[in-house]
């Protein structure tokens, strides 16, 4: 017995000692975005052999946190690679610069840059440096049952306004008893209401991130019908996790949300769920508005105290700036690529079979150019605190009109930055 | 200074080193922080951004209301509920004494994160077993994650719950160290057991109860864990935000450790004169 362990022993240590030109990449990754990167894996082994990747799958708010904490402490504890959402990205560029290595050096030069849109690579900049690179983006579009909207009668795609999109809300609601129209994550975010506001072209702050644009007439129209939905009793609040749930247990008719969505309810609804629902544009507030908005959409650092970056930028130049690697991801999970000329892949044309036979990625992919990108800023978070109990008092009848809510949202957020309302 | 004095501090150097380390120069420098802007670096003295914005913050005030709304009915509740079980407990007519103590002590033993996720099923607005109770007996489902009032008194039942069995077990031990020839000597003189129990138990158990009030004072005020998983972070839009989340928020979410560092200071003053209250309130009045 001991002479096997002896053996064992021995062929460890001289496969270790073979394998030292080996390096191992650790990932963290939340949601759907996590399958998503480990599916590039087999394909970037095929040309680098000898880097192993480990994607390591965490909730959203525990990246997050685990970052910044570990940014706060100097960079100790991090992975050789994290994932981030663009919008807050800039909480990182501004208060901890050397926390996230520069890509520049590393080879993510002008000409690499321009392979993605100026507006997903806007928030990755300080200065010269390049502190990540982009990975999807959430062009917002409608997911719904088909099986009921046709109960109700309704035709998904003649929705055009929010008035319309309630009006049959309540038809759908009354054809299918248990089913509510919609969900939104009332009680732990903002998402409905930034998704509406955007689409407005209205964002906490304005372009340039100097001055606050919370109480400007977009977003009060949006927090406005926001409350026009719960009020009619047309929203189930869901968080993420209940939102799937609720897609599971055939409660909800339609998810608003960046196009990431896609490859959570595909993979996640049960198999007799599959032809039965359809994609849709999203309503606006006026029947002419742009009917676009971007939720969601990430990218991938580098940590600065990293012993492997060389490595690591070779996994993030595969998975995220080849046309491979986005497409894999693209299929599946349904990550919309950032990368330009992954749009133009012939997947994008195909039908899909869960999707009731649906060119999806066409109408999904349509909606990119019509997107107006808003500036995160590095002050989000605390603007998005501020908005969701201004949201929650507003939705209470805490106040009297949503302009006063608003006002009292750009007050607040004002006090907690130091910058100015926006006039 | 005596060579024996300065042995004694050789020894207690390598905890000395720690403590300072991590504690004493944690307290003064936040302490520091607290007096500048970390909104932008490079960090500037602005009191403005910290101390004066804790005088107006809504926010602050929120959190602080709620921590408050929980101090005065989740303590008081949850140590006359645990007085009560105290009482059963001790009593001699009690089969299994030992399984029932462990059973209500149990909760203390689980973590914080699994039996958040087990109260967050329950309580599920839609297929929680709450709900489908209420709804089986006739009255209205509660949307106990929306509605703002719901969503506070489900963390207080949530903590009630976790907490009430180990008061118990405090409460429980007090009790058995009075000595039970006081309650002969009162049954000989025909004193009815509830005022045995209102003239002899309670001052008898003053001490311990002051200690068990004074716990859950400090444990309310650094409330964290139950807001955080249960109600989403405080949901729905803070309405059961603590001081302890909201300085989680600010120091770890929005990297405003100033502001952080000057939350931290105002709990800590809080909790030691909410303490010394109890104390004086409890004090013996010989």
């Amino acid at each position: 017995m001991k002479s096997v362990i002896g053996c064992a022993l021995a062929t460890l240590i001289f496969a270790s000692g073979a394998a030292q030109a080996q390096s191992e990449i650790t990932v963290w990754s939340w949601g759907s975005a996590a399958p998503g990167l480990e599916a590039t894996i087999p394909g970037f082994n095929a040309e680098h052999p000898d880097i192993t990747v480990k994607v390591e799958k965490l909730g959203y708010s525990d990246v997050k946190s685990r970052v910044l904490a570990a940014c706060a402490a100097g960079g100790v504890g991090l992975p050789d690679v994290f994932q981030f959402q663009n919008i807050e990205m800039e909480l990182i560029t501004a208060q901890f610069p050397e926390c996230a290595a520069d890509l520049v050096p590393l080879g993510f030069d002008a000409g690499a840059q321009s392979a993605f849109p100026e507006f997903k690579l806007f928030a990755l900049r300080d200065e010269d440096r390049m502190l990540g690179m982009p990975w999807d983006s959430g062009p917002v579009v409608m997911f719904y049952r088909r099986d009921f909207y046709d109960k109700a009668g309704v035709d998904a795609d003649s929705l055009t306004t929010w008035d319309d999109f309630m009006t049959a809300g309540a038809a759908i609601q009354a054809a299918n008893p248990g089913v509510t129209m919609i969900n939104d994550n009332l009680n732990g975010g903002t998402e409905n209401f930034r998704m509406i506001a955007e689409e407005q072209n209205c964002g906490y702050f304005t372009n340039d991130g100097q001055a606050i644009s919370v109480a400007e007439p977009g977003c009060v129209a949006a927090l406005e019908t926001v409350k026009t939905m719960v009020d009619d009793k047309l929203v189930a609040a869901a968080d993420f996790n209940q939102k799937i749930t609720n897609v599971t247990a055939n409660a909800v008719a339609t998810l608003m949300n960046g196009a990431w969505m896609e490859g959570v309810i595909r993979n996640g609804a049960p198999a007799d769920q599959s032809g039965k629902w359809g994609v849709a544009i999203m309503p606006s507030i006026t029947a002419d508005g742009a009917h676009a908005s971007n939720f969601g959409g990430s990218l991938l650092a580098i940590a600065n105290n990293s012993d492997k970056k060389a490595a690591a930028y070779t996994f993030l130049s595969y998975a995220l700036g080849t046309k491979a690697g986005q497409i894999t991801m693209l299929k599946d999970q349904g990550l919309v690529p950032s990368l330009t000329s992954a749009l133009e892949d012939p997947y994008v044309d195909e039908p899909s079979a869960f999707w009731g036979g649906q060119k999806i990625w066409k109408l999904i992919l349509g909606r990119l150019p019509l997107i107006s990108p808003i500036n995160g800023s590095e002050f989000f978070s605390d603007a998005d605190q501020v908005m969701l109990s201004v949201q929650t008092a507003y939705l209470n009848g805490q106040y009297t009109s949503a302009q006063e809510a608003m006002d009292d949202a750009a007050k607040q957020i004002g006090f907690a930055t130091g910058l100015p309302i926006a006039q | 200074m005596r060579r024996r004095n300065l042995t004694a501090y050789g020894f207690l150097s390598p905890y000395l080193l720690i403590f300072a380390a991590f504690w004493l120069w944690p307290i003064i420098y936040s302490f520091y922080l607290s007096f500048l802007s970390t909104r932008r670096a490079p960090w500037t003295f602005n009191p403005s951004m910290t101390w004066l914005r804790i005088t107006q913050d809504t926010a602050f005030y929120n959190a602080l209301w709620n921590t408050l709304k929980i101090l005065a009915i989740q303590v008081p509740a949850m140590v006359f509920l645990a007085t009560v079980l105290a009482v059963l407990l001790n009593s001699q007519l009690l089969r299994a004494r030992g399984l029932i103590r462990f059973a209500f002590f149990a909760p203390v033993v689980i973590g914080e994160a699994a039996y958040a996720a087990v109260f967050r099923l329950m309580f599920n607005t839609d297929f929680g077993i709450v709900n489908k109770t209420l709804q089986a007996i006739g009255l209205s489902k509660v949307d106990w994650f929306a509605n703002p009032s719901a969503a506070m008194s489900l963390i207080i039942m949530a903590v009630t719950w976790r907490w009430v069995g180990y008061n118990a077990i405090i409460i429980l031990s007090g009790l058995q160290s009075i000595q039970t020839d006081v309650y002969e000597a009162a049954t000989l003189e025909r004193v009815s057991p509830r005022q045995q129990f209102f003239h002899i138990t309670l001052p008898l158990l003053r001490p311990v109860l002051v200690f068990c009030f004074v716990l859950s004072v400090i444990g309310s005020m650094q409330l964290f864990a139950e807001p955080y998983l249960i109600t989403n972070m405080g949901g729905p839009g803070g309405a059961t935000e603590t001081l302890g989340l909201f300085l989680y928020r600010q120091g770890f979410l929005n990297l405003n450790f100033g502001y952080a560092s000057a939350i931290a200071y105002t709990i800590a003053a809080l909790a030691v004169a909410i303490s010394a209250l109890n104390m004086w309130i409890g004090r013996d009045r010989t």
